[in-house]
């Protein structure tokens, strides 16, 4: 049994990392999770989750110079892949092999989160919502924010990928998010799974090495990022056939 | 909204509302920029944005094609990038008028937040505005509810994401 959500926003910024980190710890309580940090050229789950100092990565895996077992930790309950983040590692990775690497671990895990890249121009970017079942879209009540989400969503389309629901990040005290979430519904395939709200405790969770809902479980952040999870229903598949899927995705090359 | 021409200080395309509005905060720029859509798919009619600053903050923006003033101006700014941008100097006295008219104002972060994106630039702007526009920061998320109750805008940015998103598929045989 396994689904596998990429976490996309089509921006930076809009805190795709600590939602995924967040959303797995969450979906832990009922699940075997196994987050991946697919964002291939810019790594941020290793600093999310204290394993900033760990000799082997993502990039190693996809470089074949280690099996993803050794690269995969057990933290805060889950199962953690992170990337890399030297120039070395980057060069030597091979994007193409992601896919290899999502069907090793989809064969013993029940729900994959993929962070996916912010930018959707690239083989790389697009790669983890093409391997996707859905894609959680994390948006700001900004408009560069919900336009680039649309452009996700329209991209999940094309590439019969679902969309999951939204989910409104780093919501300030004066965005008016209600009428902001219900407008945009009528945009989006999936519902609000949650509003969360901007808060320095996310920031100091950052900065401590720690997923928030293990750095500040009882904050207001921690709370909605719950809510969302919750409102995932994780939808049962038989995981050999998931893995014959990603085996065989055909994969964009580097235009 | 009438303004003198002012003294050009900057002019190039940039993709990014972001950066004009940064640029105009660094140089502490009294005057307005002028930002005109290079994206006839995306364009709503000819027209141009003008926005407003005094010692950099954003005070006013204005529509030429659409009319629309103060935060629902910045959603018709927004989508419409990349842009020609010209930033103009004026004298503070010059911009007295157009600045006491409340009805086109936009909260000092707005731009920032709303149009770019940019939380941390929204920050450095807000700390930047002068007591008396405290008024104006109250200002609800007007221009993001205007931009989403334009469904044309919203589904040519669906179309356009469609045909770039299927033509990566063709290229990438996916």
């Amino acid at each position: 049994m396994v689904e596998t959500f990429a976490v996309a926003s089509g921006k930076g910024g809009t805190g795709k990392t600590t939602t995924t980190l967040a959303l797995g710890m969450a979906l832990a309580e009922e699940y075997d999770v196994t987050v991946i940090d697919a964002d291939t050229g810019m790594a941020n789950v290793l600093f999310h989750a204290g394993l900033a100092d760990v000799e082997t990565t993502l990039h190693e895996v996809l470089a074949g110079e280690a099996p993803v077992e050794e690269a995969a930790y057990d933290r805060f309950g889950m199962r953690v892949v992170p990337c890399g983040t030297s120039l070395a590692g980057f060069r030597d990775s091979d994007a193409t092999r992601l896919r290899e690497v999502v069907a090793d671990l989809a064969a013993d895990t029940d729900v994959i989160l993929l962070d996916a890249p912010a930018a959707l121009g690239s083989r790389q970017g697009v790669l983890p919502v093409v391997l996707a079942d859905r894609v959680v879209v994390v948006l700001q009540p900004t408009i560069p924010s919900l336009s680039d989400g649309l452009k996700a969503q329209e991209y999940a389309h094309t590439y019969e990928t679902g969309v999951a629901g939204l989910l409104f990040n780093r919501v300030t005290d004066d965005a008016n998010i209600d009428a902001v979430s219900e407008r945009a519904e009528r945009y989006f395939e999936g519902e609000t799974l949650a509003t969360v709200p901007e808060r320095e405790v996310v920031r100091a969770a950052r900065r401590a090495g720690e997923p928030l809902l293990a750095h500040a479980p009882d904050s207001e952040p921690a709370a909605a990022y719950r809510e969302a999870a919750a409102a995932l229903e994780v939808r049962e598949r038989d995981s050999g056939a998931v893995a014959d899927r990603f085996r065989n995705a055909v994969v964009p090359e580097q235009p | 909204m009438k303004l003198p021409q002012g003294r050009l200080v900057r002019q190039r395309v940039v993709a990014d509302p972001g950066t004009p509005l940064a640029n105009a905060l660094d140089a502490e720029l009294t005057g307005y920029a002028r930002l005109e859509s290079q994206d006839a798919l995306l364009l709503d009619a000819e027209g141009v944005g003008v926005l407003t600053f005094e010692r950099g903050v954003p005070v006013v923006a204005y529509h030429t094609g659409t009319d629309a003033a103060g935060s629902a101006a910045l959603a018709d700014i927004a989508v419409a990038g990349p842009y020609r941008l010209e930033l103009y100097e004026l004298d503070a006295e010059v911009l007295e008028d157009v600045h006491a008219a409340e009805e086109l104002r936009v909260p000092p972060d707005g731009p920032a937040d709303r149009l770019a994106g940019d939380p941390t630039l929204a920050e450095r702007t807000r700390k930047a505005a002068p007591d008396w526009r405290a008024a104006d920061a109250a200002e609800d998320a007007g221009a993001v509810v205007a931009f989403l109750e334009d469904e044309a805008k919203i589904e040519r940015i669906r179309e356009r994401a469609r045909e770039e998103a299927e033509q990566r598929a063709a290229e990438w045989d996916l």
